[in-house]
């Protein structure tokens, strides 16, 4: 049971006054920034990335937790209020949220919404406490070729197998890639791709990237195509709540939901839109009358509501055990551990025991503080939907530039900024997701650093990943991955 | 397996050029990134794999990619838009508020040291809001001015970052 010392030892380091208030600082910061229109989770997570650049660690990492589940949070707040997902992982909540909303049951499908996610998220993270040391023991003995393969695996799932178009997916993905190239090789000190800049011989930063992709992208596009009258408003009359029956009707969505979410978290699928469809699908299967599903059933928010969050706990799972983030959101924290100088995977458990316990427990803490935060404040954050959206889109984009120039006190890096925003908009106009090239340009250089050292150690013998059982196994699933989806659909189009 | 031809002649589809342009941009940023990488240097220390290696295979993928999306967009593929909370698919594109989003962060961000964060950054603002539709002049400079200096503020005081005074040294 030495998870559970482990938990309590983190617990003493989350709960001092101070880390406390650091929490509640990120859930309320996570949650105000993430029920904003048109930012997800993680560009919540990337905008206050600045925010906690002069703390030590461990007290911004437990910021980080609060503002991870926060921004879920506030998320599936916009998507019951205003008829139009921030992401795809909340488009069922959107449609079937929306729906209650409108019959005049806001109330009840945000309390089933916030009370569904803080149930999922507290049964995920306790299984993060007691799967996380396990997995970390074993990933210890993982060969640095096995880590690359699982890295590719990554790769393939989250850019072509549970993409809309695996082409574009894999675009995206080597678009990530290349700019991941730029910047001074670590092994022999060569500059690559530099183009004589020497700002560029650290290589673009990440946040540069994420923020120029999607906050700069996304306020280009839509000032391209603004929608004339915003999405009407649902009108909030007192706090979100729930009636006996709702809550006879939820509690089982939400378990089966939470099952659902968890392990499609915690596998390289793709995120959290997977199981968010499935538990819809499910709950419209199981319920006694399905004819209300599409017309505002509360199953079909609280089930797919609590497989969104128990799959953010679940992305925890391989991003603190392996250092292999499996969404976008997930992607930016891990970069966020690297500015800190940490490498996230089985070592740290080691290293910085404290830092990952007090983050861990401090999860828990956050989703009981969300809980709290959510139910009275819904009218609060109701209001914010209201903000006119020049002001809204003008705020996103100053806040973007504090956080870029502020990395380096350089102009140069805003004029990065810009072109990355171009690049943003091109993806929106032209149809490729955002994500695989995040993932490209945080894992990329880390994945070259594992093939180098499964090279060397098989002193430039190219075949040790296919002798290698794990590597070779995990290779085999790669090729699978990507191209079964295509196989299948081939066959689905020959057969219709 | 040869299909007997359909009475109607399926007309050629036509060529979406944005999308063309796209394709070919991305094929020869491949082609550009390969021949790129033979001015990495080859030598440096204990290095089996050579610098050399990965930016190869990236480049190569790359291309590869970029010529698939080539063949497709040449047979008639053309992308959708993506759809997002706050636009229209049915709206007129007006490519000018991007333009003008675009200079104002460019003006703004050149400010940034002679004038100062706070007259920069309310710039940015200005134009965005601008950009938007917004057209209450006085307000929206109003408002400009206190987001940004508030933003300043915060930064500054409260989280202890580093961002320029110009010509507001000493008054803030």
């Amino acid at each position: 049971m030495d998870a559970l010392t482990s938990l309590f030892a983190g617990f003493e380091t989350a709960l001092t006054p101070l880390n406390l208030l650091w929490a509640l600082i990120g859930v309320t910061l996570g949650t105000l920034v993430g029920v904003l229109p048109g930012i997800g989770p993680a560009l919540t997570v990337a905008l206050l990335l600045p925010v906690t650049a002069k703390l030590p660690p461990v007290s911004a990492f437990i910021m980080f937790a609060g503002i991870y589940y926060g921004g879920m949070f506030g998320g599936s707040t916009t998507s019951i209020l205003l008829n139009t997902p921030g992401e795809s992982a909340s488009i069922i909540t959107a449609l079937e949220g929306n729906k209650m909303a409108r019959k005049g049951r806001a109330a009840a499908a945000l309390a089933t919404a916030a009370i569904g996610s803080f149930v999922a998220g507290t049964i995920g993270t306790m299984l993060l406490t007691f799967a996380a040391p396990a997995i970390a023991e074993i990933a210890v003995q993982i060969p640095p070729s096995a880590k690359f393969a699982l890295i590719l695996l990554a790769f393939v799932t989250i850019s072509a197998t549970f993409g809309g178009s695996p082409l574009r997916g894999l675009l995206s993905l080597f678009f990530g890639l290349a700019i991941g190239l730029v910047g001074t090789d670590l092994q022999s000190g060569q500059a690559r791709f530099t183009l004589g800049f020497p700002e560029l011989l650290d290589g673009v930063d990440f946040v540069t990237v994420v923020i120029g992709l999607f906050a700069i992208g996304e306020t280009l596009f839509v000032a391209t195509r603004l929608r004339k009258n915003s999405g009407s408003v649902i009108k909030l009359q007192g706090n979100a709540s729930m009636s006996r029956e709702d809550w006879r009707r939820s509690w089982k969505p939400w378990l089966r939901g939470t099952a659902l979410g968890f392990p499609f978290g915690a596998i390289p699928a793709g995120g959290a839109e997977i199981p968010t469809f499935l538990s819809y699908t499910l709950e419209k299967k199981l319920s006694k009358h399905p004819e209300e599903f599409g017309h505002g059933a509360i199953e079909g928010v609280a089930g797919p509501e609590a497989a969104n969050n128990a799959s953010a706990a679940g992305v925890l799972v391989p991003l603190l055990t392996l250092g292999l983030p499996t969404s976008a959101t997930a992607a930016i924290l891990l970069a966020a551990f690297q500015q800190y100088g940490l490498q996230p995977g089985p070592l740290l458990f080691i290293t910085n025991g404290d830092l990952v316990w007090g983050l861990i427990a401090s999860l828990y803490i956050g989703n009981f503080m969300l809980l709290l935060l959510n139910l009275p404040l819904a009218p609060v954050w109701a209001k914010l939907l209201n903000i006119p959206r020049p002001f809204l889109y003008a705020g996103i984009l100053v806040f973007s530039t504090v956080g870029i120039y502020s990395l380096n006190n350089s102009i140069f890096d805003l004029f990065l900024l810009a072109i990355f925003g171009l690049v943003g908009y091109g993806m929106r106009r032209f149809d490729f997701p955002v994500t695989p090239a995040i993932i490209g340009v945080i894992l990329g250089p880390t994945a070259e650093n594992f093939f180098r050292t499964a090279m060397q150690q098989s002193n430039g013998d190219y075949t040790v990943f296919a002798t290698q059982p794990s590597s070779a196994f995990i290779l085999v699933i790669v090729v699978l991955a990507l191209l079964l989806p295509p196989i299948l659909r081939a066959r689905a189009r020959a057969r219709a | 397996m040869t299909q007997p031809a359909s009475p109607s002649l399926p007309t050629k589809p036509a060529i979406s050029w944005p999308d063309l342009l796209v394709a070919v941009a991305l094929t020869a940023l491949g082609i550009w990134l390969f021949f790129g990488t033979q001015r990495i240097a080859d030598s440096g220390m204990n290095t089996i794999v050579s610098p050399r290696v990965f930016p190869l295979i990236v480049s190569s993928g790359l291309t590869v990619l970029g010529l698939l999306l080539l063949v497709a967009t040449l047979r008639g593929a053309k992308a959708e838009p993506a759809a997002e909370e706050d636009t229209d698919p049915d709206a007129p594109v007006n490519l000018a508020a991007a333009g003008i989003i675009l200079g104002g962060f460019l003006i703004g961000a050149l400010l940034l040291s002679p004038l100062g964060f706070v007259f920069g950054t309310a710039l940015m603002y200005f134009s965005v809001a601008f950009a938007f539709g917004e057209r209450r002049y006085l307000l929206l400079v109003a408002i400009s001015l206190i987001v940004a200096l508030i933003t300043y503020l915060v930064f500054t005081r409260g989280l202890g970052l580093n961002l320029p005074p110009g010509i507001l040294k000493g008054i803030l």
